[in-house]
C-alpha cells in the first residue's frame, strides 16, 4: 500500500478521539485525575516524608512534597533526600535566585493574560506585553505619559513608520528550564541584569511587608492552572503580583481585569440595570427614547478616534490611521461640471461646424431667403459645398430662350443600319469631321467591314465595334436652326432590350428605322421591329418617323416602300399610333440619301418628301413638367474627376434645378447637394426638365448610389414601393408570373400577383369575367406587382414588364 | 462555485475549538446563555459614524454594543464570547456607466453584502453565498425606492457592505449537543435592518438625493426558556439578538421611511399564523403587529441616523 494510499485511509475520528485521550492524561497528571489508589499512595507517603523530615526543612509545604513524591513515584527516602538538599540549597544561594524565580513566575503570568485576551486587542495588548516587558527588564527606563494605547498608536502611519517611532521587541525570556521538582543542580543560572533586577524586587519586597520568605512563591506561581480566586489566597505573593501588576495603570497603561475577555463591555458604560419589569406583558407603545448613540466599541474607536493630536510629528507627512478626521468631507457635488458625453458632443460639433444644422428645403421654386438660410449652415465634409446662386430656374429658363430640345430614339431590328444612318447624319451635319470618319473607314476596313465605318461614330465601345452592334444607348447632339436634338441610338439586338427601354424612357420621339433589302423587311418586322415598336409606344412615345433604309439595294424602288409602309403602318395604327404622327422617309444611310439632303438618284426621284432632318425638325415640342417636384433618373454614375468625386448623369424628367441644391437619393434615402451641374459637357447653373444633364455632387457615398436610382427633392421626396398596381398592354400571354419591372435605367425583379380585370382597349372599362387567370397578347389589363425590394416608383411612369428575356407587357403604373 | 483564486482557510470556526467534554465536567461551570436586560422596547445601542472611506464617494460605520451576560463566571474565553454587529459600507457613485452599459434613464444601484471571512463563528468564503445575495437583493429593494434616479441618467452607484462581525443566527451553546438545529438564519435579520440602516447613512454621505434617509428595524417573537425547558408564552420584542433567546418564533424587518410614512422592504420571516387561535396571543403575535413593531425600532435607529447624519453635517459646515 503506498504512502498516499494511507494518508488517505486515516480515520480522522479515530486520530482525533486518541488525541482528546491524551489531553485527559496530561489532566490527570495535573494531580487532579489521579486515580484513587494514588491518591492513597499519595496520602501516605506525605505523611511519611512529613515525619522524615529534618527541622531544617520543616516549611516544606506539602505540595512541594507531593510533586516530589509523584516524581520518585512514591519513594520516601529518596523524597526526604532531595527535599533537604533543596531546602539546604535555597538557603545557601542568595536571595537574588528567589528574586529571579519570582520574575519568572510574572513572565509567565503575563503570558497567561495575553493568550485569555479579546482578539480584538490583540495588537494593543500585544503591544502592551512587550512593553510591560521592556519596563520590568529595563526597570524604570521608559516613562512613557500616556491614557491608553490607542493614543499611543494615535498617530502613526500604515507605512515608512518614521526610524523613532519603531519598537524595539525583546523576546520574552523562556521559562526557566530545568525539572519541575529541581534537579541536583538546583536552579539555572540567572544573567546578571536578571539578578540585579531580582535583587532590586527582592528589596522592595522586604522594605514592603519582611514577612514573606519567598521560598514557596516561585512554586505556587509556576501553577500553570489558575482557579484560585485572588481574594481567597491573601496570604500569597500572589497580592505582591498583583500589586506588581497594578504598577503599569499608574503609569497609564489601562486597567485590566483578568476575567474579562470582552473589550466591548469595557468600553460601553454598564447598562443601566433597568430590568424587565413585566416579561409578559407585550406592551409595546413607543420605543423608548433612550435608544442613541453609543459610544464606539474598542475597534470603532480605534478605527475612527477623532482626538485632537497631540502627537511629536507633523501629521500632513503621513497617511494616519485616524482618517476619518480628514476624510469626512467627501466631494459633494460629482456632477457639477458637464458630462463627459456632452463634453465629446461639444466638441465634435464644434469641429464639423454643425451646431445649427437644419433640413434645407432648397429647390428651384422655392424662394431665395429660404434656400439662403438653409444651404449658409450646412458643411457636410471637407469638399467645400457649392455655394447657390439661388436663381429662379423657371425665369432663367424663360429668359434662356433657347432652341428647342428634342430626344429621340432611334429604334429598329438589329443591322438595320440605324447607327449607320445616325453616323451619316452626324456626318452631314459637320458633328463628326471628314478625318475622323476617315480614320473610322480605314480602321473598319482592316478589320473587313469597311460598311461599318459610319456606325462607329457612335458605337465607341471595343466590343461594339469588334461585333458590329450597338450594345449600349450611344448619345449624341445635334443642331438644326430650329431645335437641338439628342440622339438616344438603341442596340436593335433583342439580348439588349433592357438597354433600348432605358433609351426609350428618355425619348421624346422616335425614330424606327428599317431594312428595305428583301427578307429582312419580313424578319425584321417579326422580330425588333414589332416589339420596339411596341415598347417605344408603351414607354409614352407618340411620334414616330420611319425611315425605310437600305432602299439603295433594292434601286430604290417605290413599289417596295410602299409595301413596307402599307404594311408597317397598318401594325402601328394597331399598336395605337395615330397615322397623322407617322411619317415614312425613304433613305440610304450608307450613301446619305433623302437625310441632310434630297436624294440625288434617278430612281429615287419619285420621292418628294422630306428628308429625315426637315422631318425631325417638324416634330412639335414635348411639353415639359417644369413646375412638377424634381425627379432625376441616374443613367451613369462615374468619377468626374479629381474634383469632382462623385458624379452621377441622367435625365431631367420632371421639375429642375442648380447648383447648390439639396437632392434626396432614392432608394437609399441618402440626402447629398450638387457641386455644379454640366450641360452637355458645358458648366451651367441650372436645368430643367426634358434635359440629359450631368450632376457633380457632394455629402453621399458611391455605395448609397446605383444606376436606376431617382435624385429628388428632399421637400417631395419620391417614395420607395414594392407595391403596385398597373395598367398594362400585353404582348404575350400574361399569367400571374415572375417578372421583371423596368422603368428607365432601373431594373427589379418582383412577380404578377393578380390580374385584377381584363380592359377595354379604348374605354378603359373592365371586360370579361373578374379575375381572369390569363391576358392574351394584345389585350390591355390591370395587374397587381409586387417586388422584392422597394424602389422609388410613382403614379405616372411607365413600366415594362420582361421576362426570360421577352417583353411581357409595358403600361402605366396607377 | 468553488473558490479556486484564493488559498481558503480550513472550512471551520474563526475561534479556537471548545470541547464539549470539558464544558461538561462541571454543570455549575456551564457557560450560561446571555440574557437580554434591556426592556423589551428597548434597542440596542447604535454608534454610527460616516465618512469613514477616503476613497470612496460615501461610507459609513455601523456597531451595535454586544450582548452580555453580567452573571457570567466562567473563564473569559474569547470563543465563548458574544459580539455585536459591525458593519461597514461604501458608496462608490454616482459615476459613468461603462460604455458597454446599454443606455439607462435613471441610475442603476448596485449591492453587495459581504461577510468578512472571520465574521461569524463559521468562516465564510471570500466568494458570495446565497445568503449574501439575499441580503444584497433585499439592500437594494429597500434602497431602491428611496434614492431619486431620474437625476442621473446614463450613471450607476454601487454599495458595498462588508460585515465585520455578524449576528450569530443562534445561541453557540445550543448547537452543542447537536439539538434545536432548526435554526434558522435570525442573525440575518438583525443584519439586514443595519445594512439598510449603514447604507442609508453611506448614500447621505456621498451626496446622492434621496427622498428620505431609509432606516431598518427588526421586531421579533420569541419564547424564552422559563423553567426547566418549558418555554414560556410568546413574547415580542424589538432588536432581538438570537443568542439572546431560546427560541424565535417571527421575526420581521423593515426599511422605514419616517418622513414618508413608507416601507420600502419588508421581510417576515417564521409562523405565528396558527397562534392567533388560541388564547391571548391574539394581541401579541399578528404579523400587523409585528411589522408595526419592526417600524418603531426603524423609528430609532432613524433618530441615531440623522443624528449621525447632523454630526457630519456639522464638521462639513465647520470646514467651509
Amino acid at each position: 500500500m503506498s504512502r498516499h494510499k494511507i494518508i488517505h485511509n486515516l480515520d480522522l475520528d479515530d486520530e482525533l478521539d486518541d488525541f482528546d485521550g491524551g489531553d485527559d492524561y496530561a489532566d490527570g497528571g495535573e494531580g487532579d485525575g489521579l486515580t484513587e489508589e494514588d491518591q492513597e499512595h499519595m496520602r501516605q507517603g506525605t505523611i511519611d516524608v512529613r515525619s522524615n523530615l529534618p527541622p531544617t526543612a520543616a516549611n516544606v509545604t506539602d505540595k512541594q512534597i507531593q510533586e516530589s513524591l509523584w516524581h520518585y513515584y512514591y519513594d520516601v527516602e529518596k523524597t526526604v533526600k532531595y527535599l533537604v538538599s533543596t531546602v539546604e540549597k535555597a538557603q545557601k544561594v542568595s536571595k537574588k535566585a528567589t528574586a529571579g524565580k519570582a520574575q519568572g513566575g510574572l513572565f509567565s503570568f503575563a503570558s497567561m493574560e495575553i493568550c485569555g485576551s479579546d482578539a480584538y486587542t490583540s495588537l494593543g495588548s500585544v503591544g502592551g506585553r512587550y512593553l510591560q516587558q521592556a519596563e520590568v527588564v529595563g526597570g524604570d527606563a521608559l516613562q512613557f505619559q500616556r491614557s491608553s494605547f490607542q493614543d499611543f498608536f494615535h498617530d502613526t502611519p500604515w507605512l515608512n513608520i518614521p526610524k523613532d517611532r519603531e519598537a524595539i521587541f525583546t523576546p520574552p525570556p523562556h521559562p526557566r528550564g530545568g525539572l519541575l521538582g529541581g534537579s541536583s543542580e538546583g536552579a539555572p543560572k540567572m544573567s546578571k541584569l536578571q539578578a540585579l533586577a531580582a535583587a532590586r524586587k527582592k528589596k522592595a519586597q522586604e522594605d514592603k511587608s519582611g514577612s514573606n520568605t519567598g521560598v514557596e512563591t516561585p512554586l505556587a506561581n509556576l501553577k500553570i492552572k489558575d482557579d484560585v480566586p485572588p481574594s481567597s489566597n491573601p496570604a500569597t505573593s500572589h497580592t505582591a503580583l498583583q500589586s506588581r501588576l497594578s504598577k503599569p495603570t499608574s503609569r497609564g497603561f489601562p486597567t485590566r481585569k483578568r476575567k474579562d475577555s470582552n473589550e466591548h463591555e469595557k468600553v460601553n458604560k454598564p447598562p443601566t440595570p433597568t430590568r424587565v419589569s413585566q416579561p409578559s406583558t407585550p406592551a409595546f407603545p413607543e420605543v423608548t427614547s433612550e435608544v442613541d448613540q453609543c459610544e464606539p466599541s474598542a475597534f470603532a474607536s480605534t478605527m475612527f478616534s477623532n482626538r485632537p493630536e497631540t502627537s511629536r510629528h507633523s501629521k500632513n507627512n503621513y497617511f494616519t490611521l485616524n482618517i476619518a478626521a480628514n476624510t469626512s468631507v467627501t466631494a459633494a457635488n460629482p456632477f457639477a461640471g458637464p458630462s463627459p458625453d456632452d463634453i465629446v458632443i461639444a466638441a465634435q460639433s464644434k469641429a464639423n461646424g454643425k451646431e445649427n444644422k437644419k433640413a434645407p428645403k432648397t429647390n428651384g421654386e422655392k424662394r431665395a431667403d429660404q434656400i439662403a438660410a438653409g444651404v449658409e449652415a450646412i458643411k457636410m465634409d471637407d469638399t467645400p459645398r457649392a455655394k447657390s446662386k439661388n436663381l429662379n430656374v423657371l425665369a432663367e429658363f424663360e429668359k434662356a430662350k433657347a432652341k428647342n430640345a428634342a430626344n429621340f430614339v432611334v429604334i429598329g431590328h438589329v443591322d438595320a443600319g440605324k447607327s449607320t444612318l445616325m453616323g451619316r447624319l452626324l456626318y452631314d451635319l459637320k458633328v463628326v469631321d471628314q478625318r475622323t470618319v476617315d480614320r473610322y473607314r480605314k480602321e473598319a476596313e482592316k478589320m473587313g467591314k469597311s460598311s461599318f465605318a459610319l456606325a462607329w461614330v457612335l458605337d465607341q465601345g471595343s466590343e461594339e465595334r469588334a461585333r458590329g452592334v450597338t450594345i449600349d444607348i450611344a448619345m449624341n447632339k445635334f443642331e438644326t436652326e430650329k431645335t437641338s436634338f439628342t440622339i438616344l441610338d438603341a442596340p436593335g439586338h433583342r439580348d439588349f432590350i433592357p438597354n433600348m427601354i432605358a433609351g426609350a424612357s428618355q425619348a421624346d420621339f422616335a425614330v424606327l428605322v428599317i431594312d428595305a433589302s428583301t427578307g429582312s423587311f419580313e424578319s425584321g418586322l417579326k422580330g425588333q421591329t414589332k416589339e420596339h415598336a411596341l415598347l417605344v409606344r408603351s414607354m409614352g412615345v407618340q411620334r414616330l418617323i420611319i425611315a425605310v433604309n437600305k432602299l439603295d439595294t433594292v434601286a430604290w424602288s417605290e413599289e417596295r416602300f410602299r409595301e413596307i409602309s402599307t404594311q408597317v403602318s397598318a401594325f402601328l395604327t394597331a399598336a395605337g399610333f395615330q397615322s397623322r404622327n407617322i411619317a415614312f422617309i425613304p433613305c440610304s444611310g450608307l450613301q446619305g440619301d433623302n437625310i441632310t439632303r434630297k436624294s440625288t438618284e434617278p430612281a429615287a426621284l419619285w420621292y418628294k418628301g422630306p428628308t429625315l432632318v426637315e422631318e425631325l425638325d417638324n416634330s412639335q415640342p414635348a411639353s415639359r413638367a417644369l413646375s412638377k417636384p424634381l425627379r432625376l433618373s441616374v443613367g451613369d454614375i462615374f468619377r468626374g474627376g479629381v474634383q469632382n468625386p462623385l458624379s452621377v448623369s441622367g435625365r431631367i424628367e420632371s421639375g429642375s434645378l442648380q447648383m447648390g441644391d439639396a437632392l434626396l437619393a432614392q432608394p437609399s434615402s441618402q440626402k447629398c447637394y450638387i457641386k455644379s451641374v454640366e450641360l452637355d459637357n458645358e458648366p451651367a447653373d441650372w436645368a430643367v426638365a426634358g434635359q440629359n444633364v450631368t450632376v457633380h455632387l457632394s455629402g453621399i457615398e458611391e455605395q448609397y448610389l446605383k444606376v436606376g436610382d431617382v435624385l429628388c427633392s428632399p421637400s417631395s421626396p419620391i417614395k420607395n414601393i414594392s407595391r403596385f398596381t398597373a395598367k398594362v398592354l400585353a404582348f404575350e400571354f400574361v399569367t400571374p408570373m415572375q417578372i421583371d419591372i423596368h422603368r428607365g435605367r432601373l431594373h427589379t425583379p418582383g412577380r404578377i400577383i393578380e390580374i385584377v380585370a381584363v380592359l377595354d382597349k379604348h374605354t378603359g372599362a373592365p371586360v370579361g369575367k373578374k379575375k381572369p387567370r390569363v391576358v392574351k397578347p394584345g389585350l390591355v389589363a390591370r395587374v397587381v406587382v409586387e417586388l422584392d425590394t422597394a424602389v422609388p416608383l410613382e403614379a405616372p411612369s411607365r413600366v415594362v414588364l420582361r421576362s426570360g428575356g421577352e417583353t411581357i407587357a409595358a403600361g402605366l403604373l396607377e | 462555485m468553488a473558490d479556486r483564486r484564493r488559498i481558503n482557510g480550513p472550512p471551520g470556526g474563526t475561534s479556537a475549538p471548545v470541547y464539549t467534554k470539558y464544558l461538561a465536567k462541571d454543570p455549575k461551570e456551564l457557560p450560561e446563555r446571555p440574557t437580554r436586560v434591556r426592556p423589551n422596547n428597548a434597542l440596542r445601542k447604535l454608534f454610527l459614524k460616516t465618512g469613514v472611506t477616503p476613497s470612496a464617494s460615501g461610507s459609513a460605520y455601523l456597531e451595535l454594543e454586544a450582548s452580555k451576560n453580567p452573571k457570567s463566571t466562567t473563564p473569559g474565553l474569547a470563543s465563548l464570547s458574544t459580539s455585536g454587529l459591525k458593519l461597514t459600507c461604501t458608496v462608490h457613485g454616482p459615476r459613468p456607466l461603462p460604455k458597454s452599459a446599454p443606455f439607462s434613464p435613471h441610475i442603476i444601484l448596485t449591492t453587495h453584502v459581504k461577510y468578512a471571512p472571520f465574521a461569524t463563528r463559521k468562516r465564510k468564503g471570500y466568494l458570495r453565498d446565497s445568503s449574501e445575495r439575499d441580503l444584497g437583493v433585499h439592500l437594494e429593494t429597500a434602497l431602491r425606492g428611496v434614492i431619486i434616479g431620474d437625476r442621473w441618467p446614463k450613471s450607476g452607484v454601487e454599495v458595498i457592505i462588508t460585515i465585520l462581525e455578524g449576528e450569530e443566527d443562534q445561541w453557540w451553546g445550543d448547537d452543542i449537543g447537536g439539538s434545536n438545529t432548526s435554526a434558522a438564519d435570525w442573525g440575518m435579520m438583525s443584519v439586514l435592518s443595519g445594512c439598510i440602516t449603514v447604507a442609508s447613512a453611506a448614500i447621505a454621505d456621498a451626496g446622492i438625493d434621496c427622498v428620505d434617509v431609509v432606516a431598518g428595524g427588526v421586531a421579533a417573537v420569541v419564547k424564552d426558556s422559563g423553567s426547566e425547558g418549558i418555554s414560556s408564552t410568546p413574547v415580542l420584542v424589538l432588536d432581538p439578538v438570537p443568542s439572546e433567546h431560546k427560541e424565535i418564533v417571527a421575526a420581521c424587518v423593515v426599511g422605514y421611511l419616517p418622513a414618508r410614512d413608507e416601507i420600502t422592504d419588508l421581510w417576515v420571516k417564521g409562523d405565528i399564523g396558527h397562534e392567533n387561535q388560541t388564547e391571548s396571543a391574539t394581541r401579541t403575535s399578528s404579523y400587523e403587529q409585528l411589522a408595526d413593531n419592526a417600524v418603531q425600532a426603524a423609528l430609532g435607529a432613524h433618530r441615531v441616523l440623522v443624528a449621525a447624519l447632523k454630526e457630519t453635517a456639522d464638521v462639513k459646515l465647520g470646514r467651509l
